[in-house]
């Protein structure tokens, strides 16, 4: 609805009085726009323009010497184009893990009634979603160290003699993107299993379908939409963590975000860290695209 | 006459397991800053408050803590401004450039937080604007991540907003910004309000972002606990950790009662 459709209908807006009433609304946009422009869009551009310069140590001023250099050695050198399979794997098995985990969470809070305790379970999942990524790893890593909380208590119960390797590899780095984007996939499902008629379900059951049955045949299907948006969102969250490898992965596991930072900070070479900043970001878009396209095709474009 | 839960058994014990893994660091976090000795042993040697007090008195974590605090009041400030300006623009607007710009506006969040910081601290350097290594240009940052939370909000509460209501207040003589200040800001209030905690929440827990736009002298909390964790547990840590999580979970428990969760996040 807009004061245009709310007029009565007595005085209807003309088409022009309507690109009017749209032109006098510019302002309220304008500064947000022009905001993004200068400080999102042409920072963003000079990024990509940076990665086409060649590698100069210590320089960061953009030149007109553009060459594809930085990409060409990204894509022949095995420390770099590893570290993109790598991303990807991560990324993959932290979208599966997290829905595995969070789709029954979502299930219980879509179907839990009582307003007080629903309200308790999103405020808990919230507030994990909203605080600070490093306290949470602080407390991961304080439980899964070599000599943490599950390695002591393990030592303790005399089931293990040497501490397990929790952490500083990759399985770490998994369980530490699970905790992290865990919320965005309950988030993303709670909304549509929520819609699912419950009735539904009900004619499956009187109808004679098992419980299994009925969640496998109708539920799941039916939440195609929700599980497909969870796991993009993850799969595009982990991909682009730095803060969760460098930490439980110690900076031992070279994931492309620890390559960035290194090249930047270490190595100085702020054009080849703008490449790898380049490859990133077309990398998780390209593969949140195809996922996209094909579970469009395969949900029959219900997404 | 329901005579069974209406969640299976299987999944009520991965739901515990899924709120085991979003709550226990968490815990963990508030014991070690607790905790009575150097480092956190199971059982626990005893609740004290040294690392609390060793936290206030801290020259790392208490200056790191009122400076993401500093930064966190002054981009949610112009978040949402700037945001529920635009927001308005994109419910109200007929043109059909609104479906393109609202996607535009949504971009930062979609960019990796690592790239966006670094393209920003590469604009701030090759254009010479003085904003490299400064608080202004960290607060731009922030304000970039936070906007799109706002517009978000916003929007959702303009949507369902009755029109009528302010064009009744128009027709009974109140100027058009009498009418939206009166009506229809009074209405989406609590939306605006819900939606700058949710800024100010992003924003102060913000690390990838800060990364290349923080230094040794502007250090947010985050950074600072990061610097440390990648040496020790630092307690005193943990004790400034528990100061965040509290703020965190104020901010949630204030914006449920603002607006509906269910509406803001379930569908």
């Amino acid at each position: 609805m807009t004061i245009a459709d709310a007029r009565p209908a007595g005085r209807p807006l003309s088409l022009a009085g309507r690109v009017r009433s749209s032109f006098r609304l510019w302002w309220l946009v304008a500064p947000a726009f022009a905001f993004f422009i200068v400080f999102f869009v042409v920072p963003v551009a000079s990024l990509f323009a940076l990665s086409l310069n060649p590698a100069r140590p210590g320089m960061i001023a953009v030149t007109s010497h553009f060459t594809l250099a930085n990409f060409i050695l990204i894509f022949t050198h095995p420390l770099f184009y590893d570290a993109i399979f790598r991303s990807l794997g991560i990324a993959a098995v932290v979208a599966f893990a997290a829905l595995i985990l969070g789709y029954p969470l979502a299930y219980l809070i879509a179907k839990t009634e009582h307003p007080g305790r629903n309200t308790f379970l999103m405020i808990l999942v919230l507030s994990s979603m909203q605080l600070d990524m490093v306290i949470r790893m602080y407390g991961l890593m304080v439980l899964m160290g070599d000599n943490g909380l599950i390695n002591q208590m393990l030592k303790d119960a005399g089931l293990i003699n040497h501490s397990l390797p929790l952490m500083y590899n990759m399985f770490g780095i998994v369980v530490g993107l699970v905790q992290v984007t865990l919320p965005f996939m309950v988030l993303s499902l709670i909304g549509i299993i929520r819609s699912v008629n419950p009735s539904l379900e009900e004619a499956a059951r009187s109808l004679g379908a098992s419980r299994r049955q009925a969640m496998m045949l109708i539920m799941l299907p039916l939440s195609m939409p929700g599980i497909l948006a969870g796991t993009i969102l993850v799969f595009a969250l982990s991909v682009s963590s730095y803060v969760v490898p460098a930490l439980m992965g110690g900076w031992q596991v070279f994931v492309l975000p620890i390559h960035i930072y290194q090249q930047i900070a270490q190595t100085g070479n702020w054009q080849l860290g703008a490449a790898l900043a380049v490859v990133l970001f077309v990398t998780s878009l390209a593969v949140v695209a195809v996922y996209h396209f094909s579970a469009a095709k395969s949900s029959g474009g219900r997404t | 006459m329901r005579t069974e839960s209406p969640t299976p058994f299987l999944f009520k014990l991965i739901a515990i397991l899924a709120l085991a893994v979003l709550l226990v660091p968490v815990i963990v976090v508030i014991l070690a800053g607790l905790n009575a000795g150097n480092y956190l042993a199971f059982p626990p040697q005893g609740l004290s408050l040294r690392w609390v007090a060793a936290f206030l008195t801290s020259s790392i974590f208490l200056p790191a803590f009122g400076v993401s605090f500093l930064v966190a009041i002054i981009a949610t400030l112009f978040a949402t401004v700037l945001g529920t300006m635009a927001a308005i623009y994109l419910t109200r607007s007929e043109s059909r450039l609104k479906h393109v710009l609202r996607g535009f506006f949504l971009l930062p969040i979609i960019l990796p937080g690592i790239v966006l910081g670094l393209s920003l601290y590469v604009f701030y350097i090759s254009a010479n604007i003085g904003l490299a290594r400064t608080l202004p240009g960290l607060i731009i940052g922030h304000v970039l991540v936070t906007c799109p939370f706002v517009i978000v909000t916003v929007t959702a509460a303009l949507v369902t907003f009755d029109n009528s209501l302010e064009e009744a207040a128009r027709s009974l003589g109140a100027s058009p910004f009498t009418a939206f200040r009166l009506i229809t800001l009074r209405i989406i209030g609590p939306a605006i309000s819900a939606s700058s905690i949710f800024a100010f929440i992003v924003s102060f827990g913000q690390f990838e972002v800060t990364l290349f736009l923080s230094t040794p002298n502007i250090q947010t909390l985050p950074i600072a606990m990061y610097v440390s964790l990648r040496y020790s547990f630092e307690p005193t840590a943990a004790a400034a950790g528990i100061f965040a999580i509290l703020l965190v979970v104020t901010s949630m428990v204030v914006s449920a009662k603002l607006i509906s969760l269910k509406r803001a996040f379930g569908t």
